[in-house]
């Protein structure tokens, strides 16, 4: 691996894992400024349930501002999501402005609406699992997201995703 | 008044028989028993949808009040339930949620349910086929013609929603049971083949009749923004409650003004068949099952109560099986913006009931719940809810105000009056 490679490699994951530590502070802003003007966000899941891939929400670059904008106007639960990730696999494009990534997460819930505060407040629940297949742009030393495909494998989901996956 | 003391607080309140419940019907364990066997074990739930088994030898698997019960189309395309019980030594035939009997299992033949305990053999019409060794250890004395399975009955009715009901005796069919109240939406479900497109679950612990409540009363717009923001019209407050014999109740269409809501999408061009555009009608099936049909969705919601104070709530969102692969994406947008685990209403919902569950576990003191708001049976009306008790009182021989009491009948319709006008200067409103 060249020197360079290694080094887009490095960048693509101090991307990943700040776009970790932004979705766990909610800031939602800092998210959305790495993400390039095309950028697509879905989760989706495959339900044994019914035997079907699902998705369960789509947006784009555009329509982020306005979907977490409105969160305060809506009644949430206060207990935050946070994840623990773990870059698995970065590949690189051999002409080095694209590359790929694959992180498994799993995110859990700090109970602070703990039912009848304060029965569970201040424990952790585990809240779903799952794995996000990233893609970027790269130019020079600016990665930015394309593409978050965030697969899930929980479909149950009893209160909480106001604070998106 | 002030705060009130113990004797104020669990006085009988100034209404009317009819207008509220004693919360003992949401949290007694002996209610809920009871509740299984009058209501659960003598209605029709709508447990699945065709499109969820496509090929013959699919299956699907339910619980209705603790039953566990197994769908399964067979090679004539016809959609049978049966309990989902081996008839040998009570083994779960079938573990998995859903699935096909096509491919062999480990201990069975391709196309039969097998027990993998002892490896019985069923068809998909439920005959006993195989009973290994049959002869060497019950001689004559029992033939395997002689344990099939146990048939429930079940219909596929209503834009193909596959319904059981585990009284074999049930004075009902489909049609009777829904009583009218599955009208308003008959002709836009049935028009062309549905097609499965969301599930998704919670469970919650809280009784299931608060989130049938939840579904049956609007006046909890006040918690959605996004109803408050894309209702609250002159023609919202419109909308008309009506109920329906067997406890069903329904909500009349109006137009949904998403415009009004910045990230969502029209619905008009892929509003339903027979359905203005984007038209909206809710249908709470007693005891707990409701539709849910808005422009260009349908939506399901199936409880499956699991103890007095504890609720598996399944949703289910439907298109067309016709749709384009964009109209597809578009729907499950649609759905999704509202409904979906990332929506901006369901996850208010949820947040809702089980604030209530809290107050309402087994033993806690009773209270009164009530439900006496008339508005001419327009969209904030309580009339479903009142409806519905009225119905469970009936069937349960308990009087819902105070269920330690028999049944006598309580004040259900208000008196006549002109819908609300849009609560356009709603704080909501304002950006
Ligand atoms: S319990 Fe099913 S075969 Fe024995
Ligand atoms: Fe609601």
């Amino acid at each position: 691996m060249s020197a360079e490679e290694q080094h887009t490699k490095s960048l693509v994951r101090e991307t990943i894992y700040a776009a970790t530590v932004y979705l766990d502070d909610q800031r939602w802003n800092d998210w959305i400024d790495q993400c390039d003007e095309d950028f697509k966000y879905s989760v989706v899941t495959y339900s044994p349930e019914v035997r079907k891939d699902l998705s369960y929400l789509i947006l784009s670059r555009k329509e982020m501002h306005p979907y977490f904008d409105l969160l305060p106007k809506h009644n949430s639960d206060h207990s935050p999501l946070r994840r623990h990730a773990s870059i698995y696999t970065v590949d690189v494009s051999a002409d080095g402005k694209t590359a790929e990534a694959v992180t498994s997460f799993i995110m859990t819930q700090e109970m602070i609406d703990g039912i009848s505060a304060p029965l569970y407040a201040g424990e952790n629940r585990l809240y779903l699992t799952g794995k996000y297949y990233d893609k970027f742009r790269i130019n020079g030393e600016s990665v930015k997201f394309t593409e978050r495909v965030a697969r899930v494998y929980t479909r149950r989901f009893d209160k909480g995703t106001h604070w998106v996956f | 008044m002030p705060a009130r003391n113990h004797k104020q607080w669990t006085a009988k309140p100034d209404l009317e028989l009819g207008e509220w419940v004693d919360s003992r019907i949401y949290s007694d364990e002996e209610i809920f028993e009871e509740e299984l066997e009058k209501l659960w074990k003598k209605s029709w739930i709508a447990l699945c949808h065709e499109s969820e088994l496509p090929e013959p030898y699919d299956f699907r698997t339910a619980i209705i009040a603790r039953e566990p019960i197994i769908i399964v189309r067979g090679p004539d395309n016809k959609i049978r339930a049966f309990l989902n019980v081996c008839p040998h030594r009570g083994m779960t035939i079938e573990r998995r949620p859903s699935g096909s009997f096509a491919p062999a299992q480990p201990s069975g033949n391709p196309k039969h349910m097998t027990c993998l305990f002892h490896a019985w053999q069923f068809d998909m019409k439920g005959n006993c086929v195989d009973i290994p060794r049959q002869k060497e250890g019950y001689q004559d004395r029992l033939d395997k013609s002689s344990q099939g399975l146990r048939a429930l009955r079940c219909e596929v009715k209503y834009g193909g929603f596959v319904w059981v009901c585990l009284d074999d005796h049930t004075e009902f069919n489909v049609e009777t049971w829904t009583a009218g109240a599955m009208d308003c939406i008959k002709d836009s479900i049935d028009a062309e083949p549905l097609e499965l497109i969301h599930y998704h679950k919670a469970i919650i612990d809280c009784n299931y009749k608060l989130w049938h409540d939840t579904n049956s009363e609007f006046y909890h717009d006040y918690m959605h923004y996004h109803n408050r923001i894309t209702g609250f019209n002159d023609e919202y407050f419109q909308r008309e409650c009506s109920a329906f014999d067997n406890g069903h109740v329904n909500v009349g269409t109006f137009t949904v003004n998403y415009e009004e809501y910045d990230v969502a999408e029209d619905r008009g061009t892929l509003s339903f068949p027979n359905l203005p555009p984007d038209n909206w009608y809710m249908v709470d099936m007693f005891p707990g099952l409701n539709f849910n049909l808005r422009g260009s969705v349908v939506r399901m919601d199936l409880m499956t109560p699991l103890s007095a104070n504890q609720v598996m709530i399944e949703f289910r969102g439907f298109g067309l099986k016709s749709d384009s692969a964009e109209d597809r994406a578009h729907r499950i947008q649609h759905h999704n913006s509202i409904w979906g685990p990332l929506g901006r209403n369901l996850h208010e919902d949820l947040i809702g009931v089980a604030g209530q569950g809290v107050t309402m576990t087994p033993k806690s003191e009773p209270r009164r719940i009530l439900h006496g708001r008339h508005e001419g049976a327009y969209i904030h009306d309580e009339i479903g809810m009142r409806h519905f008790y009225e119905t469970w009182g009936k069937k349960m021989d308990r009087l819902p105000s105070d269920p330690e009491q028999k049944y006598r009948p309580g004040k259900v319709v208000g008196p006549e009056m002109p819908p609300a006008k849009g609560l356009s200067t709603f704080a909501g409103k304002v950006a």
